[in-house]
């Protein structure tokens, strides 16, 4: 990256010093730089889409790619800003290009309504970083697997009404970091059969659990818990926690009922939340500046908890 | 049944919809936070932005584009949050929320305040209208990656008041005057010299250590100061060095403006005046430089006649970061004086001029005399970039902390709109997670301090200072508005016949300004009232006499901590993003006029007793930063 950027403009422009000031004052030109030098591809233009989406073109990328073969819904509407009410029934992606767009001129913003399953493996090889929302766990661990060995930077999140997560995959050989990152798969097939993991328990957030029932939930039902289908959803919701804490070999206390009702829909300032959290570990990787988080990172909108955790082999 | 309307509770959603809440403040906090209360379902938002937009906001506060600068903050995030969700009520004020239209009676309007405010002031009267109005408040701040949320309600939890927050960091006079140490002192220096030369001054008079002056704003003087106790090998010298150079009419004693504008602002013979002669006149001052590196004067036709082309070359990078020459320096102050010249020349006799670090021979003025000054004493000079920083008191602000705040403040303003109140949190962005894991660090709020000036039910203050030399305009502006708050302050004495010290009705004790206390019979163990009747608000205040403060101090209140700094952090890079990314001290006071000042960031205790859950592990910040282009910083 450090040649594209002297191939390409060494000098920052006025318009561009006096736009980005701000955070030239934080975190340095060189950072602002890599930035500008960097390409991204974002996935999903849910509720947490549209916020990671806000946060990159603000700091000044050099192109974001949105893909997202949904359709605008009523729903969409109340997840995210940047598609206008009018749109419904347009794509998605599409429909949020011209206000993404506005947010600066400065980035290339491009949009694609394709399923990401039906994109060939060097569509995700032509980014720096790839940041993944609403997509299936077997999609993720793909991905994330063709591109961590590119040294891509791999990013996935998602948020569940109060609840929302992001995952990182850094495995690529950072200069400024000796800390691993392992992959997507190793991260969610953490055996907790082990004494050692069964000692961890107790400091492990019921996060890391909750995901994979909300994922399996999507896998098993192709979409996320509806409000329209609260009854039958909760129940699924319930059968599944009990399904998934027996295959993991963990106690099925973990987890109470609690959770079923509360993790309907995108809230919005979860997405918030989680998207800037993201968001920022998106322009730390790309600028090559401070400690990234590994490799999870949970929030519960209930308690107002964001706790950053590892898991992984060893 | 549960029924849900998106993912909240439908009995929340239909509340949301016909609750209404007032946003103070429409910039990085105030545009993520109407987005999300807009997504979220609230229905009548009134928002309130007394500031115009400029290119600068626009790495962060996104409801806002390019074509939009110059125009009200608050009425385009309106129109911008409409687009999202056009059935929205949303109703925008280009104006103060310290107008007194903004009464008791306004703010009972609403269910929830929230505010995405940058300053004290700002701060302490909406606490204060929300304790009197009764309606909670949700408080908040960021600073860089740092930021916090905090929830306000009468009675239940701490006022925005209750912990003393750091005082500005000011320096000495003399540290200003004669012995600058660090770039910051320099820039002080050329903050106060813009003063002097481009605007009338204050026509009150103040007291200075032991000094009266006249018509200028003593507290701001930039020539050298002869009463420095340091610069007397005994104290009768100072005293007779002091005398004997007012009675000489000296030329170094006239103030500096009659002198600038006798010369016709001639920056030559300015230059010359202020690097060299004053410089000179200093150096005779020999037992200031017995353990200090002596300044060295620069003469203005030396430097020319040194002068190499290529010094001032650009580099690649920002023009702004390039630190040049000394003779750049020297020219950048001749261009910017002339500059100036020609502006006060154009807005004609009687006119003036405010610092305005947007305003580029403003920001190149004090740009090149500060790093004029950093030369004469031997410190590195600096770039305008760097000096901007501290001058203009400029918070670094990116878009992501920003949202990650107003997420919170809305998840806070929903457990209150469900009457969870219990449920509220204090709750702490950090870089990284601390020891327990957490990035986000949830706090139980705490309940009201008994002592509070502000919530305690009959707030109460001893104030130390000097009657026979405190006015009472000093009293009125430093002591009630600055120091504790009040907008439009009303005093009587407690002397049994209620005499009226000061009325917030404009012209009715103009009298009494320049007035002594003590010509009012106020004494040692005297009791003033002091009343806002906007905030709904009165303090008593105990005066206590004394003739014994610190130089350069002028009124103590009793019980606050000494301006002493708080415990470092424990991430110094956390430190460094709040200081600009600086090494250098803290931002202090670079005004003494009235300040739109600061937030600051207040250190809190460990607390004693066991927190049942979410104890937290390190201290917290209290992030209310300071941002104003006059003065004041981030006390770190």
């Amino acid at each position: 990256m450090i040649d594209m950027i002297e191939k390409e403009e060494p000098i920052i422009s006025e318009e561009e010093a006096a736009q980005y000031d701000r955070q030239i004052r934080l975190w340095g030109l060189d950072a602002q730089k890599r930035l500008r030098g960097s390409r991204v591809l974002l996935v999903g233009l849910g509720g947490l889409g549209a916020e990671v989406a806000k946060n990159l073109i603000l700091a000044g990328v050099k192109g974001l790619t949105l893909l997202d073969h949904e359709q605008v819904t009523e729903e969409s509407c109340r997840a995210q800003f940047l598609v206008p009410v009018t749109a419904r029934g347009q794509n998605r992606a599409q429909a949020s290009l011209e206000r993404a767009q506005y947010l600066n001129p400065m980035v290339e913003v491009r949009a694609y309504p394709d399923r990401p399953e039906d994109k060939p493996d060097d569509f995700f090889l032509q980014f720096d970083a790839v940041c993944l929302t609403g997509c299936s766990r077997d999609l993720m661990v793909r991905v994330d697997q063709l591109c961590s060995q590119r040294n891509i930077k791999v990013f996935c999140g998602d948020v569940y009404g109060y609840y929302g997560y992001m995952f990182s995959d850094l495995a690529s050989i950072n200069p400024t970091t000796t800390a691993s990152f392992c992959s997507l798969k190793e991260a969610l097939e953490v055996d907790w059969t082990s004494e050692k993991a069964k000692a961890s328990l107790k400091r492990t957030p019921v996060d890391y659990f909750l995901l994979h029932v909300l994922l399996k939930f999507r896998t098993d039902k192709g979409r996320d818990p509806d409000p329209q289908s609260f009854a039958e959803d909760s129940q699924l919701l319930r059968q599944i926690r009990d399904d998934v804490l027996e295959s993991l070999a963990v106690s099925g206390d973990l987890l109470s009922d609690d959770f079923v009702s509360y993790c309907f829909s995108e809230m919005s300032p979860v997405c918030a939340v989680v998207g800037g959290v993201l968001g920022q570990e998106v322009v730390k990787a790309l600028s090559q500046r401070d400690a990234p988080h590994r490799n999870f990172f949970f929030f519960d909108g209930r308690k107002g908890n964001g706790v950053v955790d590892y898991f992984g082999p060893n | 049944m549960v029924q849900l309307v998106g993912s909240l509770r439908k009995e929340l959603a239909d509340s949301l919809s016909s609750c209404r809440v007032l946003v103070v403040g429409a910039g990085g906090i105030g545009c993520e936070l109407l987005k999300n209360l807009v997504l979220t379902g609230f229905k009548n938002i009134e928002v309130i932005d007394l500031d115009t937009i400029d290119v600068s906001n626009l790495n962060r506060q996104f409801l806002f584009q390019k074509k939009h600068v110059g125009k009200s903050k608050a009425q385009v995030a309106k129109e911008s949050a409409l687009q999202f969700c056009p059935t929205a009520n949303i109703t925008a004020y280009h104006d103060s929320i310290m107008n007194p239209d903004y009464n008791v009676e306004f703010f009972r309007n609403f269910m929830l305040v929230m505010n995405a405010l940058d300053n004290r002031a700002a701060r302490n009267h909406v606490n204060r209208m929300c304790l009197a109005a009764d309606i909670p408040l949700i408080e908040s701040g960021t600073a860089g990656y740092l930021g916090q949320v905090t929830v306000i309600k009468k009675g239940l939890t701490e006022c925005y008041e209750c912990q003393p927050k750091p005082s500005q960091k000011t320096f000495p006079g003399c540290t200003i005057r004669n012995t600058p140490s660090e770039p910051i002192h320099c820039i002080v220096w050329a903050k106060y010299l813009f003063n002097w030369l481009c605007s009338r001054g204050h026509c009150v008079l103040y007291l200075c250590g032991s000094q009266l002056f006249g018509e200028e704003d003593a507290d701001q003087e930039v020539s050298p100061d002869t009463a420095d106790p340091e610069a007397a090998w005994n104290p009768e010298e100072a005293a007779a060095r002091a005398t004997a150079s007012e009675k000489d009419g000296d030329i170094k004693r006239v103030s500096t403006k009659e002198w600038a504008r006798s010369t016709g602002y001639d920056s030559i013979k300015l230059f010359n005046k202020l690097f060299k002669d004053d410089i000179m006149y200093l150096l005779t001052m020999d037992k200031l430089w017995k353990k200090r590196k002596a300044p060295l004067p620069l003469d203005w036709q030396q430097l020319e006649n040194h002068a190499r082309p290529q010094e001032d070359s650009p580099g690649s990078g920002l023009k702004d970061q390039q630190v040049l020459g000394i003779w750049g320096y020297c020219k950048l102050f001749q261009h910017s004086v002339e500059t100036l010249r020609s502006q006060l020349e154009q807005k004609g006799d009687g006119a003036e001029l405010v610092w305005d670090k947007d305003d580029p021979p403003a920001m190149d003025f004090v740009t090149a005399a500060a790093n004029l000054r950093m030369h004469i004493f031997s410190m590195n000079m600096k770039s305008r970039f760097d000096i901007k920083s501290m001058a203009g008191n400029i918070i670094p602000a990116i878009a992501t902390t920003n949202a990650v705040i107003a997420g919170l403040i809305v998840l806070e303003g929903l457990k209150i709109l469900s009457g969870e109140l219990e449920s509220c949190r204090s709750i702490f962005l950090n870089k990284c997670p601390n020891l327990r894991k957490k990035l986000l660090v949830p706090c139980v709020l705490d309940p009201p301090s008994a002592n509070c000036y502000v919530c305690a039910s009959k707030p109460e203050v001893t104030v130390k200072l000097n009657v026979h030399k405190s006015m009472v305009v000093f009293l009125q502006d430093k002591i009630l508005k600055e120091r504790f708050g009040m907008v439009a302050p009303d005093v009587q004495i407690e002397d049994g016949k209620g005499t009226i010290l000061i009325s917030s009705e404009e012209g009715e004790t103009e009298a009494n300004n320049s007035k002594f206390l003590s010509d009012f019979g106020i004494r040692n163990g005297s009791r003033l009232q002091a009343d806002d009747f906007l905030q709904d608000y009165t303090l008593l205040i105990n005066v206590l006499h004394t003739e014994d403060l610190e130089k350069d101090v002028e009124f103590e209140v009793v019980g606050d901590a000494p301006d002493k700094a708080p415990p470092p952090p424990s991430n110094q890079e956390e430190t460094n993003s709040i200081t600009n990314g600086n090494k250098d001290s803290a931002q202090p006071s670079t005004s003494s006029k009235e300040m739109k000042t600061d937030g600051c960031f207040m250190w809190r205790q460990r607390k004693k007793k066991s927190v049942q859950e979410n104890p937290c592990t390190r201290p917290s910040v209290v992030l209310f930063l300071p941002k104003t282009d006059l003065c004041t910083g981030p006390n770190i």
